[in-house]
């Protein structure tokens, strides 16, 4: 299935187009911003104006300010997204392999997943502090139900004719296990995950909001407090380039994963 | 060679009933037959007369309701029967695997050394026409190519007794003509016993030494053929033979009622 070099040539091509497009884009809107804030069309308090961002954000990071907020902020996500993706997969598996137990908690499941997180944030505020913990259990409370779920999922529905297949060539339980249901089941925590980040950074970013002293959301609150939209939209801007690295490097290990699966026309 | 020697099947009064939310449902009833060591024995039955359900029973995967089923000397009960090989109708190959990662799976499940399990792997692709095809995944091969790998991942571990349900319907005609000959040819080395289901009366004879024809559901055997044709066949030509036309119309005389009664029964809901 290998495309000619015709085709490949026109899909560079396309391909350069697009990202000469986006960022040209990308240009016209902050020049618009940026003049209509210098010509008094839209007023600079509100929304800043794309130079005095880029210069508090450079300052940011020229004075090392933002660091410790950003190591903040990764440090609650990435302990949330493990706590809740370990507790997700064990969990989902109890549950898929012990069809009691899921009856049993099902109900439980069903409102804890339903509550909004965020009305949860205080308490975990109030039960943890306003340390690194409350953050974690925030990021927890929406990882671990969005892993566990696929986990379940992907158990639970895997095609009734591969596992006879394997069986009938002679595998055990172990070999279904390692050549049916977890590959199965890999699948869909891995076309979960990219969501799961999401949330992880939306659910340490709430909590920093509610009560916290440092990370991004804090800078947000913090600028909030002092009616500083500069100070808002540059921790903003941050938080957008952060997230979108993330989410990048997971849609490239998401790629290297699934390598296996056909690709829509 | 893994191949052991082929077995005799045996099935005696066998029924299999499942519990519906109508009521009691019976699949297959009360049926009785036996494959000799080595032959090709085809099932023709019309749609819903439980021909799967019976290849299910002979392996394992479905339990005997009454009756039983013997491999060689050894009853089929709780659990599937060791170095039995089936093909399904639908693909069974695993989707996140290559065809020769598929292939080399029964090897590997029965813990052969990696290099011997990728060497014959290799082997049987070649065998089943796709060498070159060893990283390719299944969703990147043709119908026909991933019937050919599932064909080499079953004959790898040379299973003394073979089911097949259905394995060619899904092919366009020109396709499956070539897999069955492929068929007959690996057959003719491998020798196990086999047992193949398929609707096709022409596919049928074609294939085998014994034709066994089963009622509209619930199943029972209605007759038994012999098929005296000479080996080795070619699957097209043939059905050019006289012989095989009168075989054809013997048994089809059979069949039509069976498959008018249930094409009735299922145009009546």
């Amino acid at each position: 299935m290998k495309s000619s070099k015709a085709t490949r040539a026109r899909r560079a091509s396309d391909r350069l187009r697009l990202t000469i497009g986006r960022a040209l884009l990308l240009a016209a809107i902050v020049a618009a911003w940026e003049a209509g804030a210098r010509a008094g069309v839209i007023d600079p308090y509100f929304v800043s104006r794309p130079s005095r961002l880029g210069h508090t954000v450079a300052g940011w990071f020229a004075g090392g300010f933002i660091y410790p907020h950003i190591w903040a902020t990764v440090q609650e996500a990435v302990l949330g997204l493990a706590v809740g993706i370990a507790g997700g997969v064990v969990v989902g598996m109890l549950f898929a392999f012990f069809p009691f137990l899921s009856g049993l908690f099902h109900p439980l499941m069903v409102v804890f997943n339903a509550t909004p997180r965020i009305a949860l944030a205080p308490l975990f505020i109030v039960w943890l502090g306003i340390g690194l913990a409350s953050k974690v259990a925030m990021v927890v409370s929406l990882v671990f139900f969005i892993i566990f779920f696929s986990t379940y999922a992907g158990l639970r529905d895997v095609d009734v004719n591969l596992i006879n297949h394997v069986r009938v060539m002679g595998g055990t339980r172990r070999d279904l296990m390692r050549h049916v249901l977890l590959p199965s089941a890999l699948t869909w925590i891995f076309a979960s995950l990219r969501a799961c980040v999401g949330f992880a950074v939306i659910g340490a970013i709430i909590g920093e909001y509610l009560g916290a002293d440092r990370g991004i959301g804090w800078i947000v609150q913090y600028g909030e407090s002092m009616f500083d939209s500069n100070m808002v939209i540059s921790g903003l801007l941050v938080l957008m380039v952060f997230v979108a690295t993330l989410d990048g490097s997971l849609g490239w290990l998401e790629r290297r994963f699934s390598h296996w699966k056909q690709k829509p026309l | 060679m893994l191949s052991s020697r082929p077995l005799l099947i045996t099935l005696e009064r066998v029924t299999r009933t499942f519990e519906t939310p109508a009521g009691e449902f019976t699949a297959v009833r009360d049926v009785s037959f036996r494959v000799s060591a080595g032959r090709f024995v085809s099932l023709v039955g019309p749609s819903g007369c439980g021909k799967t359900t019976l290849l299910g029973m002979i392996a394992g995967l479905v339990p005997v309701s009454e009756g039983r089923i013997v491999l060689g000397d050894r009853p089929v009960t709780g659990g599937v029967p060791p170095d039995i090989g089936y093909l399904f109708q639908r693909d069974a190959l695993l989707p996140w695997k290559t065809a020769l990662q598929n292939v080399a799976l029964p090897l590997a499940i029965r813990g052969r050394p990696g290099a011997e399990t990728r060497a014959r792997a290799t082997e049987w692709l070649r065998r089943v026409g796709l060498a070159g095809f060893e990283a390719y995944y299944p969703h990147q091969l043709s119908g026909g190519m991933r019937k050919r790998v599932s064909l080499a991942t079953t004959l790898i571990y040379g299973p003394p007794v073979l089911l097949m349900d259905e394995p060619f319907s899904a092919l366009d005609v020109q396709t499956r003509n070539l897999m069955e000959n492929e068929l007959l040819e690996l057959w003719a080395e491998t020798r196990n016993t086999v047992l193949f289901i398929t609707h096709d009366l022409e596919e049928a004879i074609a294939l085998s030494d014994e034709v066994i024809v089963l009622t509209a559901g619930p199943g029972r055997v209605k007759a038994s053929y012999p098929i005296p044709l000479p080996r080795p066949r070619n699957v097209v030509e043939i059905r050019f033979r006289e012989e095989f036309t009168r075989l054809y119309e013997q048994i089809w005389k059979d069949l039509r009622d069976e498959v008018q009664q249930s094409y009735a029964r299922a145009t009546r809901l």
